[in-house]
């Protein structure tokens, strides 16, 4: 009996819930989850607006990997050390880095742009094809705060891979795999 | 079995995989009609809810949670905060680095990502392995992330019996001050497994110096035996020798597996493929067998004997080309005849074929100087072993293969003594020697019960305390032997300390850690030191060493360098120890030369011919999975299948067909076995091709104390083995046998994922081969009616040999390594689930009571018109533009409908979150580039497709264009014989573009008559014998099932 009650209201339940899920969906009440604009606090307020921006430091200086690996890699705390052993010393969240580096316990910074597990993408294949950061992180150098730019969702990947000029492969074994 | 004949029960098949499918059984026929062996409906019934019901409740509330939170969980990125230069996230990096697997040694190259070991590959320019690798050494990886290894040196609370397994925790500097006091004040024995490590044993001679210790050493291998007949044969000890199966003609192997678990397995099976090449020049090998090993089934020429008789078929053969042929130096000698004299008439004794016997011997003469007469291992440690090697070294000597084939001089240099042993415990019983340190094997595992060890380490009652014996024990877990020592002070994994090997004399390898130890461990040659120190003894090379590094490096500079002359450049010995951990290898054993030794006929004084024996011979074997049992807790390996039996998770009676029927026993029959006053009882399977009155059982089960995954598998089964005038006796034991009428079922995977008996293995003979290169192939005009897929880049495809191949099933343990995929139990397996992405079918030819074997890989065939990619609803499973079959995880609905269409049953669905129950910190061998699959998703081989991307990544930043052979498959890399091509059929000038588009070559596409156009191809089976057992008669292998066989041909896509 118990169980016939618990399976009713699971029925309802599930309908009920499907229908608010679409409704919301078709009438622009609710987006997928791409995350898009996500601009996370990180613990030490770094501005890309600053340091790629007004300095014009290549992208690359920093995430050194990204013409290499898959990763772009954040960059290792040597690297903000590379200049901050001297430059703006008197800051406390310079102060607070170097305190990072020297116990060698490092930085947790909040993930920005996050890709689901199923898919694989590689920064080295874009950045060795001569693709700009900014073609898929948007104007990073003026961003004191950095934020998701483009949706990443996997219409947005293959309406660029799709483009005659630039000859990318659309298989789904690209990228899940 | 009531025929000879190759006809089953019904006519059809010649090929069959299973004796279930000989006899054409009911249950074969019902199991190969069903895709999956049972239905998730009949699932546990876990707190009264079935699994669909649950499923479907889960179902409405993860609907219900996904409305309500959209964002995803948000993550840290952590970066280094001193990035070791040579770490790029995302990029793995490679060590060259050893694995000591008993007496076998491999050059290893092991990829790390991101500072932990992920996978090993073999190193290309080792001389040993040449690239491939066993099934085990691949495992080597899992077994540092074992759950079940201690994780810092422990103290046992022994009871006065030391049967209890009552530890505590202990400081190393706790263990340090008891271990060094009793060192001080008794004498001390090490007991160590036999170790190849030229540092390692200076550094124990170091230790035997400062407290006058005793070295023993055991290899469950055994290769005193064969040592001890070579003093008796030549005069002296000498090394095993090393078999140039590379230049060898003609291979008799004696009960002696030179494929499977003989020495160095995959030295000798890369040797050996060389030879095989079908053509005038190819190589024969012959196998005299009790039991049907890895040789057997790949042998050209098989007969069966009995254990006791393996050294009759050695001198009978000697016999008949000295006496009754009159060849050879020996033909005069009145000794010899004499010697010989009561092996006149083997062939008629054994019930062997006198006209093939006859003929072997011919051709062993004919091919002097070019064959090889092997004997050894498990199942030939019998109470003769000695005598039989020693016959061995003369019919060797008689055909002049001593020193041309048959090569000491680059011999294997490891050492045991079981007489030494005896003595080890005599003098522990009598309370001579008090302090034992074991290291490296485990004693009362591997030792039969029988030889004392254990009673010795009891002390006598009311011995005052500190005249107590101690025990120290460097084994990585509380196991059998773990449970008898008083301290564990835990040697580093392999893979986490430094070392060095010299495999083969002159062939010097260096292992070198690959991660910082996991665990509060030491490895054993600092403790070794640490004690020495602590005691305040050593000589100058302990005390200018700080650490075992410091030991090792000194050591290579000081005495290995100067032994072998070896030239340091002007860079001096820092820039030669850079090279060498490079290189991993320093060959030093090149132009040696090794010249034939005089044999001394007294070895074989007064050797007689087998009695007569009418009941059961016991011949104990090792698996090549599970060897003598010391890898037993990696799961990879107790689901590994069986290369013979096919089974896995379990060890059991072999029984030969005729003896089954003789005692009805049935497959998984429960038999007690009954050796001596030792007992078993053990689950009974049919082994087709074993010899009459035989019975094996596999060492390396039964494990107590091991872990989770070995503990309760099997039954323990070296307690059965004797000692009998210091040698090992593990084969021929007499036994008898009582049939219960309990049944345990066996997990054999093969009889399910059957491909019902059409033309998939193609069987050649040489001189067949030889006239016509297709011989015996059915071609099949296929057309369709569509335009097929374009490939304008690569279109990567694959050519198997199977003359090649021997099914040492190695690749399916590096796919496994490889791909992430999981292990699913006895239980599953038994349900037909387990997840292997590349099977090593096994197909009997001929009458079982002795078939030819046949081995095919099969992997996803990536047809170019997949039935699989055509009925997906979701279009989970796609083409793409290079050729590859995909498997799209987050698509799949999981419907099953591709592997019901999967003509080649190479499909898997993950029933179960299987990757979930990965114990820490085994999740941490997983390799990042491949998704690790959820339950509900089918999966299957990707060709590897993380290697393409990654070797095409390699390539953009290199800016080189990809170029054949960058990139492999893991299987590839793994194949001992190199039976695997892989590469793009697009480049015409690739190596297996070239083998795949030759249309007058002996390549064949499996149920090519289907039209599914595989990208994968097969190189037919060439044997090197006169006629063959599956002689074909229907084009498709006999199979009469279905229409397929039957229509007319070159109609098209039936």
């Amino acid at each position: 009996m118990g169980k016939k009650i618990v399976g009713a209201l699971v029925v309802f339940g599930v309908l009920g819930g499907l229908s608010a899920f679409v409704y919301a969906l078709t009438n622009n009440k609710m987006e997928l989850g791409y995350n898009q604009g996500y601009a996370p606090d990180q613990p030490i307020p770094f501005s890309h607006e600053l340091h790629a921006g007004q300095y014009k430091m290549d992208c690359k200086y920093c995430h050194s990997n990204a013409g290499q690996s898959r990763h772009a890699t954040v960059p290792s705390l040597n690297i903000c050390m590379n200049c901050h052993m001297v430059v703006k010393t008197d800051s406390p969240w310079i102060q607070k880095i170097t305190e990072a580096y020297n116990s060698g316990q490092s930085v947790a910074w909040e993930k920005v742009h996050l890709l689901p597990d199923h898919v694989k993408f590689n920064h080295a294949a874009h950045v060795l094809k001569d693709k700009d950061c900014q073609t898929c992180h948007g104007p990073v150098e003026t961003m004191p705060v950095v934020y998701q730019w483009s949706s990443l969702s996997m219409g947005w990947c293959v309406n660029c891979h799709r483009q005659p000029e630039n000859n990318a492969p659309v298989s789904c074994g690209t990228c899940h795999y | 079995m009531k025929e000879s004949n190759t006809q089953n029960s019904n006519g059809s098949s010649k090929y069959w995989l299973s004796l279930e499918q000989w006899r054409n059984d009911p249950e074969f026929k019902k199991m190969a009609e069903n895709e999956f062996l049972s239905s998730p409906l009949g699932e546990d019934k876990e707190g009264g809810w079935a699994r669909r019901e649950f499923l479907t409740l889960m179902g409405a509330s993860m609907a219900l949670t996904t409305a309500g939170c959209l964002r995803r969980p948000a993550q840290k990125i952590v970066p280094y905060a001193k990035r070791p230069s040579e770490i790029i996230p995302g990029l793995p990096n490679y060590f060259a680095s050893s694995f000591s697997d008993g007496v076998e040694g491999f050059g290893i190259v092991v990829a790390t990502r991101e500072g932990r070991p992920i996978k090993i590959e073999g190193n290309t320019d080792h001389p040993m392995n040449q690239g491939g690798l066993s099934a085990r050494a691949h495992s080597h990886v899992l077994s540092l992330y074992d759950p079940d290894r201690l994780t810092g040196p422990r103290e046992n609370l022994l009871n006065s019996e030391k049967t209890n397994k009552d530890t505590v925790s202990i400081s190393f500097d706790n263990l340090d001050k008891a271990v060094v006091a009793q060192l001080k004040n008794s004498k001390v024995a090490l007991l160590t497994a036999g170790t190849t490590s030229p540092s390692t044993k200076a550094l124990i001679e170091d230790f035997q110096k400062a407290f006058s210790a005793k070295h023993y050493a055991w290899n469950s291998a055994s290769v005193g035996t064969l040592l001890d007949a070579s003093e008796k044969s030549f005069g002296r000890k000498g090394a095993v020798p090393k078999l140039a199966l590379e230049k060898a003609k003609y291979v008799v192997s004696v009960d002696s597996d030179i494929l499977g678990t003989w020495l160095s397995t995959t030295q000798q099976q890369a040797d050996y493929a060389k030879g095989r090449n079908p053509g005038e020049e190819m190589s024969k090998l012959v196998a005299f067998e009790s039991l049907l090993s890895l040789t057997g089934a790949n042998a050209d020429q098989r007969f069966r004997i009995k254990p006791s008789q393996q050294l009759d078929v050695v001198m009978g053969l000697i016999h008949n080309i000295v006496v009754k042929n009159g060849k050879s130096g020996y033909a005069s000698s009145g000794t010899a005849k004499e010697l010989l004299a009561p092996f006149s008439a083997v062939a008629a004794s054994l019930g062997l074929d006198e006209m093939k016997f006859h003929q072997v011997a011919q051709e062993l003469w004919a091919n002097r100087g070019k064959s090889v007469v092997v004997a050894g291992g498990l199942t030939s440690q019998t109470a003769q072993a000695e005598k039989l090697q020693s016959a061995v070294n003369w019919l060797n000597d008689v055909l002049g293969n001593d020193g041309v084939t048959v090569d000491y001089s680059s011999g294997m240099l490891s050492q045991d003594s079981l007489s030494d042993l005896q003595k080890l415990i005599a003098d522990l019983e009598s309370g001579e020697i008090k302090t034992l340190i074991i290291h490296g094997f485990n004693p009362l595992y591997s030792l039969p019960e029988s030889l004392g060890l254990r009673k010795s380490l009891k002390d006598p009652e009311n011995t005052k305390k500190e005249d107590k014996k101690m025990v120290i024990y460097t084994g990585d877990r509380n196991d059998e032997t773990g449970t008898v020592a008083n301290f564990i002070a835990p040697d580093d994994h392999a893979l986490e300390k430094w070392g060095d090997a010299e495999f083969a004399d002159g062939v010097y390898s260096i292992q070198q850690p690959t991660v910082r130890s996991l665990y509060d461990t030491r490895s054993f040659e600092d403790s070794l030191l640490k004690w020495m120190k602590d005691a305040g003894r050593g000589g100058p090379a302990v005390s200018s060493a700080d650490s075992w590094y410091d030991y090792l490096k000194n050591n290579w500079k000081n005495s290995i360098q100067a032994r072998n002359r070896i030239g340091i450049g002007a860079q001096g010995f820092e820039a030669f120890w850079l090279e060498l951990l490079q290189a991993g290898v320093f060959d030093t054993s090149n132009g040696k030369n090794s010249s034939a030794r005089s044999f001394r006929l007294s070895a074989l004084e007064g050797a007689t011919s087998a009695a007569k024996t009418d009941g059961y011979e016991l011949a104990l074997y090792e698996t090549v999975g599970l060897r003598d049992g010391s890898l037993a807790n990696v799961s990879w390996l107790q689901e590994f299948p069986d290369p013979v039996t096919k089974i896995c998770w379990d060890n059991y009676l072999c029984v030969s067909p005729a003896d089954a029927e003789k005692e009805h026993i049935k497959e998984g029959t429960v038999v007690e076995l009954m050796v001596g006053d030792q007992k078993v009882s053990v689950p009974a399977h049919i082994q087709p091709g074993q010899a009459e009155g035989v019975l094996g059982l596999a060492v390396g089960y039964g494990r107590k104390g091991a872990g989770k995954v070995a503990d309760g598998v099997g039954v323990a089964a070296w307690n059965l083995a004797s000692v009998n005038n210091g040698v090992l006796v593990a084969s021929g034991l007499p036994a008898t046998i009582k049939v219960s009428q309990k049944r345990i079922p066996l997990a054999n995977v093969q009889g399910h994922h059957s491909m019902e008996g059409r033309q998939i293995v193609v069987e050649q003979t040489v001189a067949q081969f030889m006239e016509n290169p297709q011989a015996n192939m059915h071609k099949h005009k296929i057309f369709s009616m569509y335009p097929g897929h374009k490939y304008p880049g690569h279109k990567w495809g694959m050519v198997i040999d199977q003359t090649k191949c021997t099914g040492c099933s190695a690749c399916l343990v590096a796919c496994q390594s490889e791909n992430n995929i999981p292990v699913v139990g006895k239980k599953y397996v038994l349900q037909g689930r387990e997840m292997h992405w590349i099977r090593t079918d096994r197909y009997f030819v001929g009458d079982p009571e002795n078939p030819d074997t046949v081995y095919q890989p099969l992997v996803c065939q990536h047809c170019d018109n997949a039935p699989c990619e055509a009925v997906c609803p979701v279009a989970a499973t796609v083409h793409s533009e290079e050729g590859t079959n995909d498997m799209i995880y987050n698509r799949c609905v999981g419907t099953r409908y591709c592997s019901n269409n999967c003509p080649y049953k190479v499909r898997r669905f993950n029933w179960f979150n299987y990757t979930k129950k990965v114990r820490k910190p085994e999740n941490y061998a997983m390799n990042p580039e491949v998704t690790v699959r959820a339950r509900g998703v089918m999966e299957k081989c990707t060709f590897c497709n993380h290697r393409i991307k990654a070797a095409k990544n390699q390539a953009r930043v290199k800016d080189v264009v990809l170029k054949d052979g960058d990139v492999k498959t893991a299987c590839q890399e793994s194949c001992p014989t190199k039976a695997i091509l892989f590469g793009d059929l697009n480049d015409a000038e690739s190596a297996v573009a070239k083998e795949f588009h030759n249309n007058h070559n002996n390549t064949y596409s499996l149920l090519e008559e289907w039209g599914t156009y595989p990208a994968v191809k097969y190189k037919t089976k060439v044997r090197n014998t006169d006629e063959l057992k599956g002689s074909h008669g229907g084009h498709h292998g006999g199979g009469g099932h279905g229409k397929s066989g039957n229509d007319g041909h070159g109609k098209g896509g039936h």
